[in-house]
């Protein structure tokens, strides 16, 4: 089978430092394949992509590009050489305009366009890439790759950015260079778009291809449990959800808060010890809605109640006094990513602490340790946040508030590029959190996930409240159709 | 123009009204404006809009160079030295020979920086005293010259103020447009905007460096052959490079460029320079003590500063 495969990749291994990414990873690609690379977060995925499309070179191991050994020096060379990425963060130069960063790249503009607007985008080239949204550059990133006309386009988690609508044009766009003969290599943590798209996959564990196989319906079992080795098994989360008792009174209310360019008029309620899920396609306003409750923004109208006592914050820490606290969905505005585990968990602290006092240092250690075994965090490289693995940073915001206290805390999309396995402890985190009698407000961008951790749901749709979801009638197609407006249970 | 242009080109608009109002200012206080009084603007601003054009480079390339008024002060020692007494031509000749030096100096610097991995800030924290020591080896008192002819080449004969414009203006006609326009110019934007999303994009961020360091190098030396041309003469004070060094930084940080990089360009910085200018002149035309004047004109700065950083944060987020 190897004879004429696209790509042949053997036995790579990196290092860095003490830290092993790769130890022997194997990876190979037929023409006209669409290959997944799976694997959970550290596994080593985008270590193996890097030194494909040379950014960073391996230890040890070879890269075979059609029978012929190769080793890119550069993206640059990889792209000229047929082999285009597209990166899990966005590769766009943020302070000049689009064109500027054609020009940088050596992109045919006209091309370029024709990419665009067959994905039926349109975007002003003179615009300054800062000031065009997320999703939109993840396209634009993507449009630049083919117009390289690659032999084998590479995707790192471009879908976890993405609406569900783009995330369609992305398939169809892997599809129709599969027709062409082309190849894609497809990492996603959405289980569900692997089966359906993807030809074959290779999961990737610790730093070693487990298992290639070729993919179809009812492969998810087989690539979690890949994936996580025997660790554990994801279907547990919902007998957790379920199971729970709560009390009956209200801790916050939102009363008609209005604001920016989407919020309208939207007003719900947060019992103690609810989960209460939100969904929304992208761009309703869902993050305005969670900076307002986390005193970050201010809302144009409406009114917030703590405990049937009417507030108003000026700030995060009126916020968190009154025991309300954001894990933002940018991991990176959240950490001190310099700083090492400890110190980041011990930040919020200071509350307690009078103003001049000294920290003490062996009671700060006591509650830091408890919060990082509590949260089971991989602490091999806790001298410095910033080498941590996504997940592991993701707890990392969370277990902040776990050591400093908290009524209520806002988590907005807290698993996003995060493997399975960290994705079921953080779940049975905020289960355990509500069995405290604590309540979460919580918004994912993976609608599947809501059933698994809430109690509850409500859909944000043009600004408002479309529905409110008991959780039996939270599946997918449900909270899918609410979301596009098409069904209202208020 | 459309809009979007037209908000980008924002901070220029408003520093030239600023530096209008604050030039009108001015000629209202003499008792009477030609050609006599257009050259003392100019030959005032032209050696310091050089050095801001310069570290506006750098900055703009996510660096800054601590040592760009050393590197002035070397040029004018050493040009003040070797010209003294020698023919228009040897002059011209000279000049080009020491421009060169500035630029080698520079690309020196970027490359230690490059391969060192050490901060901008300390290396070239460092080779300011280096320069300024060989500066003063150089020239170990003030004194020195330069042809007569070779002076009105470069600062225009009384009361000609064409030369010296010609000479602020040719550096952004036949080095700043080539550069913006050019990959190299668009690599500057980019390691000064995002160093790992530009070497995603394919740029050299080492060699890209090194070159803005060389291009920012030219500049400082044109600034220290300007001032021989200008003043006749050279000083090699330490005192004089740092000063030269901070109005750089401060004419390009009023110029529009970000001190984090990735922002601005070159008008802004040279009309920048003449608002520092026309400052402390016109303060002391109201008779108003120096040391008041330097207050104020550092006052000002922090409100024009934040004022551009106000307006910007309102046009940026929609």
């Amino acid at each position: 089978m190897a004879t004429n495969s696209l790509l042949d990749i053997s036995s790579i291994a990196k290092s860095y430092g003490p830290v092993v990414a790769l130890k022997n990873a194997n990876l190979e690609v037929q023409p006209g394949e669409i290959h997944a690379l799976l694997g959970a977060n550290g596994a080593g995925k985008s270590t193996l992509v890097k030194i494909l499309t040379g950014v960073i070179t391996s230890d040890n191991g070879t890269i075979k590009l059609h029978g012929k050994e190769i080793k890119f020096s550069s993206p640059d060379d990889a792209r000229k050489n047929g082999v285009a990425p597209v990166f899990q963060d966005p590769a766009l130069i943020p302070d000049i305009s689009i064109q500027r960063n054609l020009a940088l790249t050596g992109t045919n503009e006209k091309r370029f366009i024709a990419e665009l607007s067959a994905m039926g985008i349109k975007v002003n080239l003179n615009e300054i890439a800062s000031n065009i949204e997320l999703p939109t550059l993840r396209m634009i990133d993507l449009a630049r790759a083919l117009t390289h006309d690659p032999e084998l386009l590479i995707l790192d988690e471009i879908t976890a950015a993405l609406p569900v609508d783009l995330a369609d044009k992305v398939i169809e766009i892997m599809n129709v260079q599969k027709k062409k003969g082309k190849s894609v290599i497809f990492i996603s943590h959405r289980l569900a778009e692997i089966e359906t798209i993807c030809d074959r996959a290779t999961v990737l564990r610790d730093g070693i291809n487990v298992d290639t196989f070729t993919a179809s319906k009812g492969s998810e079992e087989r690539i979690v449990a890949a994936m996580l080795g025997d660790k554990n098994n994801v279907k547990d989360a919902k007998k957790a959800a379920n199971a729970n008792s709560q009390s009956q009174s209200t801790f916050v209310e939102v009363k008609s808060i209005s604001g920016g360019k989407n919020l309208t008029d939207v007003s719900f309620e947060i019992k103690s010890g609810e989960v209460l899920g939100v969904a929304a396609l992208e761009g309703q306003g869902q993050d305005l809605l969670f900076e307002i409750l986390a005193g970050e923004a201010k809302p144009d109208s409406g009114e917030i109640f703590v405990n049937g006592k009417k507030v108003s914050f000026n700030h995060p820490a009126d916020a968190i006094e009154l025991g309300i606290s954001l894990v933002p969905g940018d991991r990176k505005s959240a950490l001190m990513s310099q700083r090492s585990i400890r110190e980041n968990l011990a930040l919020t602290r200071f509350r307690g602490i009078s103003k001049w006092g000294r920290i003490k240092t062996k009671d700060e250690e006591r509650t830091v340790d408890n919060a990082v075994s509590a949260l089971q965090i991989d602490t091999r490289a806790k001298s410095q946040v910033k080498r941590l693995s996504g997940g592991n940073q993701q707890k990392v915001t969370i277990g902040r508030w776990v050591t400093t206290g908290f009524d209520l805390l806002l988590c907005f999309d807290p698993t996003r590029g995060i493997d399975v396995g960290t994705k079921q402890q953080i779940y049975d985190l905020i289960r355990s959190f509500a069995a405290e009698g604590k309540s979460v407000l919580l918004f994912t961008s993976e609608l599947r996930e809501i059933q698994m951790s809430c109690d509850r749901a409500i859909v944000i749709y043009e600004g408002k409240v479309q529905a409110t979801l008991p959780i039996e009638k939270c599946d997918e197609e449900n909270l899918m159709n609410a979301a596009h407006g098409l069904v209202g249970t208020k | 123009m459309n809009l979007v242009q037209l908000k980008r080109q924002s901070w220029n608009i408003g520093i030239i009204v600023l530096a209008l109002v604050l030039g009108l200012w001015r000629i209202n206080q003499l008792p009477q404006f030609g050609a006599y009084e257009a050259r003392t603007f100019v030959l005032g601003i032209l050696p310091i809009a050089l050095l801001s054009m310069g570290q506006a480079i750098i900055i703009i390339g996510g660096g800054i160079n601590l040592a760009i008024g050393a590197e002035a002060v070397l040029i004018n020692c050493l040009s003040a030295k070797f010209m003294l007494n020698t023919s228009f031509t040897t002059s011209v000749l000279l000049a080009v020979f020491f421009l060169v030096v500035a630029a080698a100096i520079g690309a020196l610097t970027g490359w230690i920086i490059s391969t060192s991995g050490i901060a901008d800030i300390v290396v070239t924290l460092a080779t300011s005293f280096l320069l300024v020591g060989v500066a003063m080896f150089v020239m170990p008192q003030p004194g020195g010259g330069v042809n007569q002819k070779f002076s009105d080449f470069v600062a225009g004969k009384d009361p000609n103020f064409i030369p010296p414009l010609i000479w602020l203006i040719l550096p952004l006609l036949i080095i700043w447009i080539p550069l913006y326009r050019s990959r190299l110019g668009i690599s500057m934007y980019a390691i000064g905007s995002n160093k790992d999303a530009a070497f995603l994009s394919g740029v050299n961020v080492n060699r890209t460096r090194i070159k803005l360091y060389a291009v920012g190098g030219l500049f400082a030396g044109l600034s220290g052959i300007v001032l021989t041309g200008i003043t006749l003469s050279s000083s090699p004070f330490a005192n004089i490079s740092n000063t030269a060094t901070l109005n750089a930084v401060a004419g390009a940080v009023l110029g529009g460029v970000s001190l984090a990089g990735g922002v601005g360009g070159l008008v802004g910085p040279a009309l920048a320079a003449l608002i520092l200018y026309f400052i402390p002149n016109i303060l002391l035309a109201y008779g108003i003590d120096p040391s008041y004047s330097q207050i104020i004109t550092g006052a000002l700065t922090i409100l024009v500063v934040l004022l551009g950083g106000f307006l910007r944060r309102r046009t940026g987020k929609k």
